[in-house]
């Protein structure tokens, strides 16, 4: 309902978008990012030309997030509009249909080789591939290529710029994957299971040689069952795997549900810090980076598993 | 060992599966023995309406607090929900507007303006606020030692106030105009009924969710009426019918992999009901159908037979 | 109340000692009034008729005595005193088609009901309670009935549950709406003769009617109401054509909503007056 109403609203609103949005004064080009991760690369790789929105603030779930009519008012004033795709956003699908026809539109996981992308098994996603693709730094270096692109057509004069600031950031993302790698490689080997209550860590556990098992099935929309959780139960017992995660998304319970039953087989399994996920942490704070949040997210990944005391 | 071996081992031993079946027991036992007022009150969505009550409290308290304690959301949930169930008692009191409408009013209003500050919420720029709104999708496989405390002490609650006020209730239930003619005070019972079932709503939302909670509330109430002649009957098979559909649910999905509990209980309690509305012996549809042939195979009969003689009936 | 307004009502003298007093009594349940400045007084050991067209008010007077409807302005007592100190001596039969009969709950239970308010709060119904149930069901000829569900009875049968329910509360004055609605013949004269022995025995009878032809059979007084209280007395006195024909044509509302007065209520209303007179 929401968003048929929004799409209708920006169909509308649109022939006036000449007359509403004077360009500009600063010659900054305006870029509407759906989610907190694409507004931070469209930042990095626009640098000083670019003013960024993101419309989905800390903490929202993109895969339940729906536009406002402050949101579709940003959207219709911008220059560009960038969105992180395969299906992640949801409920702003229409939305960002609509906008194509007027507006350039970004999709940077188009960046990311399709071969590289998780294909789903059985009914997971709704049949298309694994949207969470940023978990593996070297496929956000391809989206960060793709957002260079993506700004370069739409700004040619300052094609080089962009250019140059993705090749400061893949540099960044490298030393990130190196750094993840080591961390990673300091766990036991039949420990490196990371058990969250969102299937969201499928492309770091791939990149890392991690067992992700996910507890309440796929999206966050689906139900756990009594053998799900006795199954995970199980699995961290015959594992000694020592912490599960419950990152910032997921309802707490779900996670303490699997604690209950593993104590219950005399094997104590710490609750590891919140993990970020979908969602950023708060502007203004490190972890709000893409950088700070994937180091916060390995850091504390590991801690749990090689069974430091979890921050 | 055979499967059913194995069962009755993990309800003993297994922390997970005792855990989900007493929570689930308990909770579909509560929801039975008040589910029968509201189905007998034609407050059959009492339930529903006061779910979507509860999300304007829940939003506002997560506003004030910032915190994501549950208690403390739901204490908000409560406050709402019973804010709602006043303003439905008293606009169906004191206006022309039929209970129903009232219901769907109050349902739609107080959700709307949740979405609303759900909206809010979301564009606060909080971190913590993700999953608030799944808040209302309580999830049965998680059920925590500490819920089956918590229901444990609301069914004991909810049962002591049936037992001690029962007599009361069936007749205020039973003819209002009649109960308050003789002293019985129906408008303050019906805020007694409405605070048990805000508290029963209030610790399934969190624990199983909405549309279970919802269905528990109705089912099993349906289902016991098809077998019984009295209210008292109806009361305790309705709480048996709960129990019953919550094990069944429960343990269904512990034996298969990737089957949630949630809505296993509900399909038990739902083949209960399509059960009891079938085969029940006096209001069942085939007992029904068959009243109705043998009566009529009686009249053709005698038909034939004052045809057959010719002689004039009456 | 203003002399102006009494002056074309016909009142009974008051008596010494009234059953249930009325005074000034104004009930509206939204902007029109549906009992308008109402003065009466009930006559002890009698049995007294309430008669008046469709939207006269007569369920609403039972229930202004009785306190379950809000009084806009004017005051009721009964036996001399409020409601509340006197309830255990009134008993009321509501009109059979506003419960629910298919409550899971037997002719005997229903009837149990009528112990309810001696009872008390929390207290469970006791063996003599049960007693006294079953001898007013056999009262109301519905001994063979007691574990029937209420479902499955007639609307006759049903109506004398009610009656037995009344009778269980072993009242003093019975207030019945409708009595006789919806019920065969037999049950009709058992119920007025049950009504009759009520009354003999010393206890009141108050019951909205709505059958013209048998008021002088069964009662002995009569109000007669169309919003305002248009005659009431005894039956030979006040149950008069001119006093019928004043029920049923005043309007039924005195101040219309655009504060005009309207007498729309003649035409069909008239009828049973017509057959009556015929």
């Amino acid at each position: 309902m929401r968003i048929v109403a929004a799409g209708a609203a920006l169909s509308t609103l649109l022939p006036f978008r000449a007359v509403d949005s004077a360009r500009a004064d600063d010659g900054k080009k305006r870029v509407v990012a759906s989610t907190g991760q694409v507004g931070d690369l469209a930042r990095i790789i626009g640098g000083e030309h670019v003013d960024v929105k993101a419309l989905m603030g800390p903490g929202v779930d993109p895969h339940l997030f729906k536009a406002s009519e402050g949101d579709i008012i940003d959207l219709i004033e911008s220059d560009i509009i960038m969105y992180s795709g395969l299906h992640l956003e949801g409920g702003l699908g229409e939305v960002l249909e609509q906008a194509s026809k007027r507006i350039a539109v970004s999709q940077v996981s188009d960046g990311v080789p399709v071969d590289q992308l998780i294909q789903p098994e059985d009914d997971a996603f709704d049949g298309n591939p694994d949207p969470h693709f940023w978990f593996d730094p070297t496929l956000w270096a391809d989206a960060a290529g793709e957002a260079a692109r993506a700004l370069g057509e739409l700004d040619p004069d300052h094609a080089t710029d962009y250019l140059a600031n993705l090749e400061v950031y893949t540099g960044q993302l490298n030393d990130l994957d190196a750094y993840a790698a080591e961390q990673f490689g300091q766990i036991p080997e039949r420990s490196r299971i990371l058990v969250t209550a969102h299937d969201a860590f499928g492309y770091l556990g791939r990149r890392y040689s991690l067992d992700v098992v996910g507890l309440q099935g796929i999206s966050t929309a689906t139900e756990a069952g009594v053998r799900d959780v006795q199954n995970i139960a199980d699995l961290l017992v015959a594992n000694e795997v020592r912490s599960i995660f419950v990152e910032t998304s997921v309802p707490q319970r779900t996670i303490e549900a699997v604690q209950v039953a593993s104590r219950d087989r005399g094997w104590e399994v710490a609750i590891g810090a919140s993990l970020y996920s979908d969602a950023m942490g708060d502007d203004g704070t490190n972890e709000g980076t893409y950088l700070g949040m994937m180091k916060y997210d390995i850091d504390t990944i590991v801690a749990g598993l090689s069974g430091e005391t979890p921050t | 060992m055979t499967p059913l071996a194995q069962l009755s081992l993990d309800i003993t031993w297994d922390a997970t599966l005792r855990n989900v079946i007493l929570g689930s027991m308990i909770l579909g036992l509560t929801s039975g023995v008040l589910g029968t007022f509201a189905v007998l009150r034609r407050q059959s969505l009492i339930g529903d309406a006061l779910a979507h009550a509860a999300l304007p409290g829940i939003c506002i308290m997560f506003m004030i607090t910032g915190t994501r304690s549950s208690e403390l959301l739901l204490l908000g949930g409560a406050l709402s929900g019973l804010v709602g169930t006043l303003v439905l008692l008293a606009v169906t009191r004191w206006s022309f507007v039929k209970q129903e409408t009232a219901l769907g009013l109050v349902l739609s209003v107080f959700f709307g303006f949740g979405i609303l500050l759900l909206t809010r919420i979301q564009h606060s720029g909080n971190s913590a606020q993700s999953g608030l709104d799944r808040f209302i999708f309580g999830q049965a496989a998680t059920i925590l030692p500490r819920d089956v405390a918590v229901m444990g002490i609301v069914a004991a609650v909810a049962i002591g106030v049936v037992i001690l006020l029962f007599k009361e209730l069936k007749v205020v239930t039973f003819d209002p105009a009649f109960a308050a003619s003789i002293g019985m005070r129906p408008d303050l019972l019906g805020v007694v009924l409405a605070g048990l079932l805000v508290l029963a709503v209030m610790i399934g939302l969190q624990t199983v969710g909405v549309i279970l909670m919802v269905s528990l509330l109705i089912a099993p109430a349906v289902a016991a009426r098809q077998w019984t002649t009295s209210l008292a009957g109806m009361v305790i098979l309705s709480g048996i019918f709960g129990m019953a559909s919550g094990v069944a649910g429960s343990v269904i999905s512990s034996l298969v992999d990737r089957l949630p509990t949630g809505p296993m209980i509900v399909i038990a309690a739902s083949i209960i009901v399509i059960f009891s509305l079938l085969l029940a012996p006096q209001r069942g549809v085939l007992a029904t159908y068959r009243v109705r042939r043998s009566r009529a195979r009686r009249f053709r009969a005698e038909l034939a037979l004052t045809d057959h003689h010719g002689v004039s009936r009456t | 109340m203003t002399q102006a307004t009494l002056t074309n009502v016909q009142t009974v003298p008051p008596l010494a000692k009234s059953v249930i007093e009325v005074r000034d009594l104004t009930v509206a349940y939204n902007e029109s009034p549906v009992l308008w400045d109402l003065d009466l007084d009930i006559e002890p050991g009698k049995a007294t008729a309430i008669v008046g067209p469709n939207g006269a008010g007569k369920s609403t007077l039972l229930k202004a005595i009785l306190g379950l409807v809000p009084i806009a302005a004017g005051a009721t007592r009964v036996y001399g005193a409020h409601l509340d100190t006197v309830r255990n001596r009134v008993a009321y039969i509501p009109q059979r088609g506003t419960v629910d009969w298919d409550f899971p709950t037997t002719a005997l239970d229903v009837v149990t009901m009528g112990r309810y308010g001696r009872i008390g709060w929390f207290r469970r119904p006791g063996k003599a309670d049960r007693a006294i149930a079953e001898e007013c069901l056999a009262k109301v000829g519905m001994s063979g009935f007691a574990k029937r569900q209420i479902s499955q009875l007639s609307g006759g049968q049903q109506q004398r549950v009610f009656l037995a329910r009344a009778l269980a509360q072993e009242a003093d004055l019975y207030l019945m709406d409708e009595p006789f609605v919806g019920v065969d013949a037999v049950t009709e004269r058992a119920i007025v003769e049950l009504l009759h022995a009520v009354r003999d025995a010393g206890n009141t009878v108050v019951a909205v009617h709505h059958d013209l032809e048998s008021v002088p059979a069964y009662f002995d007084n009569v109000v007669l109401l169309n919003v305002r209280l248009v005659a009431a007395g005894p039956v030979a006195s006040v149950f008069t054509e001119e006093n019928l024909r004043r029920t049923y044509h005043a309007p039924a509302n005195p101040i219309g909503a655009d504060g005009t007065t309207t007498t729309v209520r003649a035409g069909s209303e008239m009828a049973p007056v017509k057959a009556m007179l015929r």
